[in-house]
């Protein structure tokens, strides 16, 4: 047998190693379709990019895609489950939710998931100039509003006792945070300190889908309405009426303002919707689907009740339809008329809700303005005028917002802050016709998910949930 | 001259006479025409005659008169008898059956030899994977190797299959083994993402391959260094053989059904959903009228009862056809074989079919150098219906459907009313789409350098190709199409790999002797791998069944397209040094380059060390004559895993999040440059023995593998805007043992039983996690001290006697018991979904040209999960979708007893909610494989003119027995142990022929 040659030995192993090398950026890949941090939100550009992904943010089937506007309705007495259904918010109808449900933590995770987004924009150290600062409006703007729904459905209302439990307040990102919950009256201090800075940073009105300086204003109006203070909520929604440039839809437009699909420029009623066009929607979980009968859902029917409110002449009954589901006559819900094509939108505030603020702020101390703002809401639908007073006025107003603001997410959250018991028509399920102000699903739980990541929070659950 | 003949003759005669009455015969005796076989006896038959070789391998013996065969015996080799007749010099060549000790085994980047090998790896070959029922070759291993688990949880054809070997190693990074292909590293998994299910492996065709090995330890796997964790499946496609040319053909036909059905859980007829309906809302408190006007819209009285699960579920055709071509000279070698293969689902809507060719030319260049190519390229077309919780699911509408709704109406059109916004499935499964092809070329060109004669050089450049479109359509009559006035999807997947690896072999004695000899490897190997996405769709379709592609739609919503890429720059080498075959010594050493981990933490070192001591080739087992096998093996090193996503390290930003069809970009990976391997570091110790002539052969091994560094999606807070991360964090152990037995009981000329039996057991165990905090992760817990994926749920207690009511247990103590759904609290740790053993029995028997053979597979000590009984199985929660029969059992009047609670229009407080009632014992046995065979005797054959006929019946899953009664469906539910109302497994009746000629 041949011996190998040291020679032999040497070639060999120079040729080998002549293959083995290679470029060094072989093992160099960058990501795609991603950047890192750093250079994602270089640039003022960059942040405003980052803006539109908070916005979209809201779209979540969780938030304002489909959840918050349903829940606030069927949690109350406004929506109820068809017989005929596809088990969408039947724990809801039922009140029988568990702190399992997919709805309750879609809420609190898509609602973190914003204020992050929100965040990386409001901490971002590029120097100011008005658009930064108009995009930071609008990301504390995004911000206040995703705190402000998560301490009214995740908090006992503001209006009972502000010292008690509210959310976890994060403002920084830090991903092995594990926070515990603030005091209510802490999350509604930075959800104000937002809105301030909002309101002052702004000075752009792009079009109704976009926070503007009035649209902040105007969402200050209901966080002040919610925690009972009437001044403050009074103030603003009058700057908002007197100073925006926003007016209120007409009866004549009205069916034709609830038929559109597209973001406004005009500044006709809507201060701020959430946008869903052609492209981006949420398919057969967008809200339109749930309320209309011409796609294979139509859960949600309107209660008798609430139906029955509307005045013959009232151009809100034509948003309902009478009709047959599940064998049971129904008032189907045409609010959301478009699930095809550009979608519909979500509305989020809109001046008429101004002058119910104003009208409901005014009760007590000022009942002229308070019959006189309310009725700016009346005589543009063609419903009778109210001339009540006394506590029957403040029931008058409450029963407006609740006829001019049904299925938009609002009516829960009003028996919430009005600390009110939810008596329910037959409609429902006759085990959860009368849902109590002190029953503890009035609340909802914090998700199980949450409690079982994070320590801290582990033994802040709500009362009566465990 | 006449006289001198005549005297020789005489002589020759005599001398003959002479020596048949007393002569001596010389010989050698060898292995191989060289090796000396030292210490065989030889004795002459019949006689008491005897000799042994010496060292040399000569022998001489003197023959009695009365001498005429010798018999030649040696361990570890076959007998042999020659007729003694004139000869005066025999010399013999024993062949080395036994022995597996010689016989080669693949592993990585080369070959070894029984006797060498140091590890635990497992062979399978050709004759069990061939013309099998199934659509991939992962398929086809289940029950065959001990320690490896192959786990379907959908019978579509075409679906994934999971593989774990010796357990699952890691919690969030994959636990899919590696799969080398002739050498190239390849792409395995799911690559599909508009099919519910695929499997690259799919256009593979197991009737190619020559072997398989399954790598189960250090020795073994650590040359593939960072990829090793999860077990290495060695593939080696079909040679051809030098010599006149070889056909074959193989068909197989045949029909599949449902391989377990529990009548519990059928769906309920109309009559019996519409009276446990009116029950309901009796119980719910309704009135009278409100309930007659309920179930009157639900269907009472219609005049229909439509059965859904006998229009959704059907009797599926399999049909397979492959033919083969071998030969050549001795230069040039070739292979050549196509393919057919059909298979269609237990249910509508779920078919593959696939195609494939195959082409192997190796070619003697020169004394020195020999290149060849080799090809298996495939297509497969596969129709996949939906999974889970998706209205277009027909497994789904055969539950949720009611019989009082027909998929058709009454002038035999199809009917697009149906409950709760379901859709008509029987409908859509004529008018939508959902398509798959894929096409794979997996193959490489090599070339082999002998240097010297103990040095060579090899190079392998190898390519792996995977395509795939994927078409869906809906239309926009009826189902997931109707909203957007229908819509279709074209998406196409493509991934590139190619490999090429640079290897140097020495083979060295050490002593001169060749007593003490080495054999080493240094190799170089880089590989890339390069993914292509690109998706689109389109809605708005004009009002017409027949234009299915996006190119119809007027509005297009998706137009996408990006890649995914990784790379891997690795040196490695291994060395074994080998005493006499008695000792051996390997080590193995590979550095592997990463791009999915930081500059940093790029680079990885993986190393592994074994050794074998063949006892029986000790001086001292000279006269043992009970073993023909003793082999003693130990391994142990580190191996690891990289198996995250191609770019989990960086903290990253992603786009995608559009306001106003205007770009928006949010935070999506948390990231961590301090990202590196996970560790495996298995230990492994096997015993080979084979005994009484090697008809008893037992393969032992015990191992212990603890994983390091995890790769573990740490749960964050949802505040943080984040679910998880993933970190380096917690450990891990997988210990078990195997076993694998081999008996022939019965061997005579006509007769022969084998029988094989293969038990694995693996106690998989969390070590740390950290801060020893659970993660909870859906219905399953992840706790130091428990086995990965132990279910973590609240405890059902059972049906109140006095009130129907569900109740469960109030605390994790199995204490009080409420009708109150409890808190989180109160979940206890509920079973495990891996199985504590599982393992086959196969027997086989063959008479004269008769075979029948049948294997038994069994898995026990798991749980499998009921992920959507809350529906059918909720007492009332989801009352407008369909109940299964079981639901019957409900509670009716105080006293009852019965584990279904009372039936409540809207469900029963929470019942529907998960519990340990979602959960039944998995445990089963089933017939995974009967077949009985014929063999044409060969003079027939030969009379036909062909080389052989073999002709065979096979049952497959044919008996499934499960230890739970009311275990809904198959009990095999992917490795989570979760089913998804997936297509249900099948079971296959075929008739197959096989013709060589």
């Amino acid at each position: 047998m041949k011996r190998i040659t040291i020679k032999n030995m040497i070639v060999t192993t120079v040729l080998f190693l002549s293959l083995a090398s290679c470029e060094k950026s072989f093992l160099e890949l960058k990501p795609p379709t991603s950047l890192t941090p750093e250079f994602a939100l270089a640039t003022e550009a960059d942040l405003q990019v980052a803006l539109r992904g908070a916005y979209a943010g809201l779209k979540n089937t969780a938030l304002y895609g489909r959840s918050l506007m349903v829940l606030g309705d069927i949690m109350a007495d406004n929506t109820y489950q068809s017989v005929l259904n596809t088990n969408r918010y039947t724990a809801f109808n039922l009140y029988n939710y568990t702190v399992t449900d997919g709805d309750v933590s879609g809420l609190w995770t898509a609602s973190y998931t914003v204020i992050l987004r929100a965040n990386n924009i409001i901490n971002s150290p590029i120097a100011d100039n008005a658009n930064i600062k108009q995009i930071k409006g609008e990301a504390y703007a995004i911000r206040a509003l995703a705190y402000y729904n998560l301490v009214r459905y995740f908090a006992s209302p503001y209006t009972v006792d502000p010292s008690k439990l509210g959310v976890p307040i994060v403002t920084t990102y830090q991903a092995d945070l594990k926070p515990e919950r603030a005091k209510i009256a802490d999350v509604y201090s930075l959800i104000n300190k937002d809105l301030n800075q909002a309101y002052s940073l702004m000075t752009v009105f792009t079009n109704s889908s976009q926070f503007s300086k009035y649209a902040a204003k105007a969402l200050q109006a209901k966080v002040y309405l919610t925690m009972g203070d009437k001044t403050n909520a009074k103030a603003a929604a009058l700057d908002v009426i007197t100073n925006s440039g926003f007016t209120a839809i007409s009866a004549a437009a009205h069916a034709g303002y609830w038929a559109g699909v597209a973001p406004r420029t005009d500044k006709v009623e809507t201060l701020l919707e959430i946008s869903f066009d052609a492209v981006a929607n949420n398919a057969f979980d967008a809200l339109s689907y749930i309320y209309l009968q011409s796609g294979n859902y139509g859960d949600m029917l309107c209660s008798t009740d609430l139906y029955n409110l509307f005045e013959a002449s009232d151009i809100r009954k034509s948003l309902y339809a009478s009709g047959t589901r599940g064998g049971l006559a129904s008032v189907f819900v045409n609010k959301y008329s478009s699930f095809t094509g550009d979608h519909s939108d979500t509305k989020v505030i809109r001046m008429s809700e101004m002058y119910l603020i104003a009208a409901e702020a005014s009760y007590p101390s000022n009942t002229v303005d308070a019959l006189k703002y309310v009725n700016e809401v009346t005589n543009r639908r063609g419903a009778t005028a109210i001339a009540s007073d006394g506590q029957a006025l403040l029931e008058d107003i409450i029963t407006e917002r609740r006829k001019e603001l049904a299925f938009e997410g609002e009516r829960y959250l009003d028996m919430q802050r009005l600390q009110r018991n939810i008596v329910r028509s037959k409609n429902y399920p006759s085990a959860a016709l009368s849902v109590d102000f002190t029953n503890f699903r009035r609340i909802m739980p914090i998700p199980q998910g949450e409690l079982d990541a994070n320590p801290n929070i582990k033994s802040q659950q709500n009362p009566g949930w465990f | 001259m006449r006289k001198f003949v005549a005297t020789l003759l005489c002589a020759i005669l005599v001398v003959t006479q002479v020596a048949a009455q007393n002569k001596t015969i010389r010989g050698r005796v060898t292995e191989d025409g060289k090796k000396p076989l030292s210490n065989t006896s030889i004795i002459v038959k019949g006689t008491n005659v005897a000799s042994k070789t010496n060292e040399e391998g000569y022998y001489s013996i003197t023959i009695p008169a009365n001498g005429k065969v010798l018999k030649f015996s040696s361990l570890n080799f076959e007998d042999q008898e020659v007729n003694i007749g004139s000869k005066s010099e025999i010399n013999v060549i024993l062949a080395n059956t036994v022995s597996e000790l010689q016989q080669v085994i693949v592993t990585g980047y080369g070959t070894t030899k029984k006797a060498t090998n140091t590890g635990s790896i497992a062979t399978v070959k050709a004759a069990d994977i061939e013309n099998l029922p199934f659509s991939s070759v992962d398929k086809a291993l289940q029950g065959k190797v001990a320690g490896l688990q192959s786990v379907a949880s959908s019978g579509q054809p075409g679906a994934s299959q999971a593989i774990l070997i010796r357990g699952a190693s890691s919690i969030t990074a994959s636990n899919a083994p590696l799969w080398v292909v002739d050498g190239v590293p390849i792409n395995a998994g799911d690559a599909s993402r508009l099919q519910t299910t695929g499997n690259l492996l799919s256009t593979l065709n197991p009737n190619d391959i020559e072997s398989i090995s399954v790598l189960k330890d250090a020795a073994s796997q650590s040359i593939y260094g960072s990829r090793a964790a999860n077990g290495v499946i060695v593939v080696t496609t079909k040679k051809g053989k030098s010599g006149k040319t070889k056909f074959r053909f193989d068909t197989e036909l045949g029909n599949s059904d449902v391989a377990y059905v529990n009548q519990k859980y059928k769906p309920l007829d109309a009559n019996e959903y519409i009276n446990i309906t009116r029950e309901g809302l009796v119980n719910a408190g309704y009135s009278t009228a409100q309930i007659n006007s309920t179930v009157s819209s639900l269907g009472e009285g219609n005049g229909i009862n439509f059965n859904w699960f006998d229009n959704i579920m059907r009797v599926g055709q399999q049909k397979q056809y492959n033919l083969s071509a071998e030969g050549g000279n001795d230069k040039t070698t070739f292979f050549l074989s196509g393919g057919h293969f059909a298979q269609e689902g237990t249910s509508i809507n779920s078919q593959l079919k696939r195609t494939n060719v195959n082409v192997r030319i190796t070619n003697k260049a020169t004394d020195k150098l020999t290149v060849g190519f080799n090809l298996n390229a495939g297509n497969v077309n596969q129709r996949a219906p939906l999974a889970g919780g998706a209205f277009g699911n027909p497994l789904l509408s055969t539950y949720f459907l009611l019989p009082t709704y027909s998929a058709y109406k009454p002038d035999g059109t199809y009917n697009y009313v149906l409950n709760g916004g379901l859709h008509n499935t029987v409908a859509l499964s004529e008018l939508d789409k959902r398509f798959l092809r894929q096409t794979s070329a997996r193959g490489s060109v090599n070339g082999e350098y002998k240097i010297l004669d103990n040095l060579k050089f090899k190079s392998v450049y190898g390519i792996d190709y995977n395509g795939l479109e994927e078409d869906q359509y809906n239309n926009p009559l009826h189902g997931d199409g109707l909203a957007s006035n229908g819509r279709a999807f074209a998406y196409y997947t493509r991934y590139f790999n190619y490999v090429w690896t640079n290897t140097l072999d020495l083979q060295q004695n050490i002593t001169s002797n060749g007593d003490l000899s080495t054999s080493t490897q240094i190799g170089y190997e880089a590989q890339k791998s390069a993914g292509y996405f690109s998706s689109l769709q389109a809605q708005q379709f004009p009002p017409s069944l027949s234009l299915t592609w996006p190119a119809s739609g007027a509005s297009p919503t998706t137009s996408s397209a990006t890649i995914s890429e990784y790379t891997f720059e690795s040196q490695f080498a291994s060395t074994n040094l080998n005493y006499k075959n008695r000792f051996v010594l390997s080590g193995s050493f590979r550095r592997d380059g990463s791009s999915r981990f930081s500059a940093k933490n790029r680079y990885g070192n993986f190393w592994a060390l074994g050794a074998t001591w063949n006892i029986d080739r000790e001086e001292f087992m000279t006269n043992n004559t009970l073993f023909d096998q003793l082999k003693l093996r130990g391994s142990y090193g580190v191996n690891g895993n990289a198996g995250i996503g191609n770019y989990d390290a960086p903290a990253l930003y992603g786009f995608g999040f559009n306001y106003n069809q205007l770009p928006g970009s949010g935070p999506t990976n948390v990231g961590d440059e301090n990202l590196t391997w996970e560790l495996n570091k298995p230990f492994n110790i096997g015993l080979d023995f084979s005994i009484l002539k090697n008809r008893v052969n037992v393969t032992v091994d015990a191992y212990i593998r603890k994983s390091e560094n995890l790769l573990l999606s740490v749960p964050l807070s949802n505040t943080s805007g984040f679910g998880a991360a993933t970190r380096n964090i917690g450990s891990m152990e997988n210990k078990g043992i195997e076993l694998s037995i081999n008996l022939v009981p019965i061997q005579t000329k006509d007769l022969r039983w084998d029988l094989d039996f293969n038990f694995s057991n693996n106690k998989n165990k969390i070590t740390s996690l950290p801060n020893q905090a659970d993660i909870l992760s859906g219905n399953f817990i992840i706790r130091e001290g428990q086995s990965l994926n132990t279910f973590f749920l609240r405890e059902w207690a059972g049906v109140d006697r006095s009130t129907g009511d569900p109740q469960w247990y109030v605390t994790d103590k199995h204490q009080a018991s409420s009708n109150i759904y409890p808190g989180a609290n109160s979940r206890i740790l509920a079973g495990q979904a891996l199985p504590k053993f599982f393992g086959s029995l196969t027997n086989a028997l063959s008479y004269k040209g008769f075979n029948l053979s049948a294997q038994l597979y069994y898995n026990f000590g798991n749980q499998v999960y009921d992920t959507w009984r809350g529906y059918y199985l909720g007492s009332g929660f989801g009352a407008t979708f369909n109940k299964v029969k079981r639901q019957l059992e409900a509670w009716r009047k105080p006293g009852d007893i019965t584990n279904v609670p009372k039936y409540v229009y809207g469900g029963n407080k929470n019942f529907s909610g998960a519990s340990t009632y979602n959960l039944n014992d998995g445990s089963f046995v089933r017939v995974r494989d009967i077949q009985l065979g014929y063999t044409l005797p060969k003079a027939y054959a030969e009379k036909l003119k062909i080389g052989s006929a073999n002709f065979y019946v096979r049952g497959t899953n044919l008996f499934t027995w499960v230890k739970d009664q009311n275990l809904p469906f198959d009990p095999e539910q992917g490795t989570a142990s979760a089913s998804n109302l997936n297509v249900f497994i099948p079971k296959t009746v075929t008739v197959g022929l096989s013709l060589a000629f």
